[in-house]
């Protein structure tokens, strides 16, 4: 509800990205430093082509960069697309979430400063 | 005794849900729900103030407030109340708007659902009371819907597990 716009093609290309969870793993090994694509096929038992592909959808979402050296082509994390889906996916939650978190607090200094109208059918629990 | 809150939070059925438990009676946290000088105690994110603008606790009335974020910026929004149950039942359709009350699209995101149906329950045990939020986008067009269902999905799917990650990454970056 505040920040930057994001356009939706964006996050559209971003979604579709995350919803594989091969990529999501792959970008969960990405968070751990950059690598080279035989080192990130390693740990799934899949073809270096099937890797291929799914680091290009990660690449066309701006989720990854890959190195320019012929040879190696190291893959690396781009964060700022994913921190941008996580903020806005985040951000209804979190406003309730941190209301609650200032509601409890108000329900407690109400209580300590009104202890006679907390009700007392039940006893004091505690 | 201090309250423990606890705030468990998931995403079943294409729809936001939270769950929280307060250590006072449902009486007191329907009057923090419902009362003007109350709701501006705790409404709004962390660190930010908020003024309320209208608070017309009846169906189709209108609460409407003004949030100012700690850099200065402002944020408007309004519930427009359609079920009232005291104290035990708040239906509400949930708006971002201009501080005219006027809904806008969602700033974030045009394609994002801009009308929230938000239902809270509450719930007493015990001198403490559970409040169950619920909240499903209405009058969407299907594109919104789309962009909310890929949202709830990708949350469904662990996401946030992998988010956790980067932000350690980011943290360290």
């Amino acid at each position: 509800m505040v920040q930057q716009h994001i356009s939706s093609e964006h996050l559209d290309a971003t979604f579709s990205a995350l919803a594989d969870p091969t990529r999501r793993a792959i970008l969960a090994r990405l968070a751990l430093g950059e690598t080279s694509v035989s080192e990130l096929a390693e740990p799934f038992a899949m073809s270096m082509p099937a890797i291929s592909k799914h680091l290009k959808v990660l690449q066309r979402a701006g989720l990854i960069e890959r190195g320019r050296e012929a040879q190696w082509r190291p893959c690396r994390l781009a964060p700022a697309p994913l921190k941008d889906a996580s903020d806005w996916l985040e951000h209804y939650r979190r406003f309730w979430e941190e209301s609650f978190d200032r509601l409890d607090e108000y329900l407690r200094e109400l209580q300590k400063r009104e202890p006679q109208k907390k009700e007392k059918k039940n006893g004091r629990k505690k | 005794m201090a309250a423990k809150s606890n705030a468990a939070a998931k995403s079943a059925d294409r729809e936001i849900l939270l769950t929280r438990v307060f250590d006072a009676p449902r009486e007191l946290v329907w009057k923090a729900f419902t009362e003007r000088e109350r709701m501006a105690r705790w409404w709004g994110m962390k660190g930010t103030t908020t003024r309320i603008v209208e608070l017309d606790l009846r169906p189709g009335g209108t609460f409407l407030y003004v949030m100012r974020m700690p850099d200065g910026r402002e944020m408007c929004g309004k519930w427009v109340y359609r079920e009232i149950v005291a104290p035990e039942l708040l239906v509400v359709v949930h708006f971002t708007t201009d501080e005219m009350g006027k809904p806008i699209p969602h700033p974030y995101d045009p394609s994002l659902p801009p009308e929230m149906l938000t239902t809270s329950r509450f719930i007493e045990h015990a001198g403490r009371t559970t409040l169950e939020l619920r909240s499903v986008p209405i009058n969407e067009t299907p594109a919104q819907r789309e962009a909310f269902n890929k949202l709830a999905d990708a949350m469904e799917e662990g996401f946030n597990n992998s988010l956790d990650l980067l932000d350690e990454y980011l943290a360290k970056a």
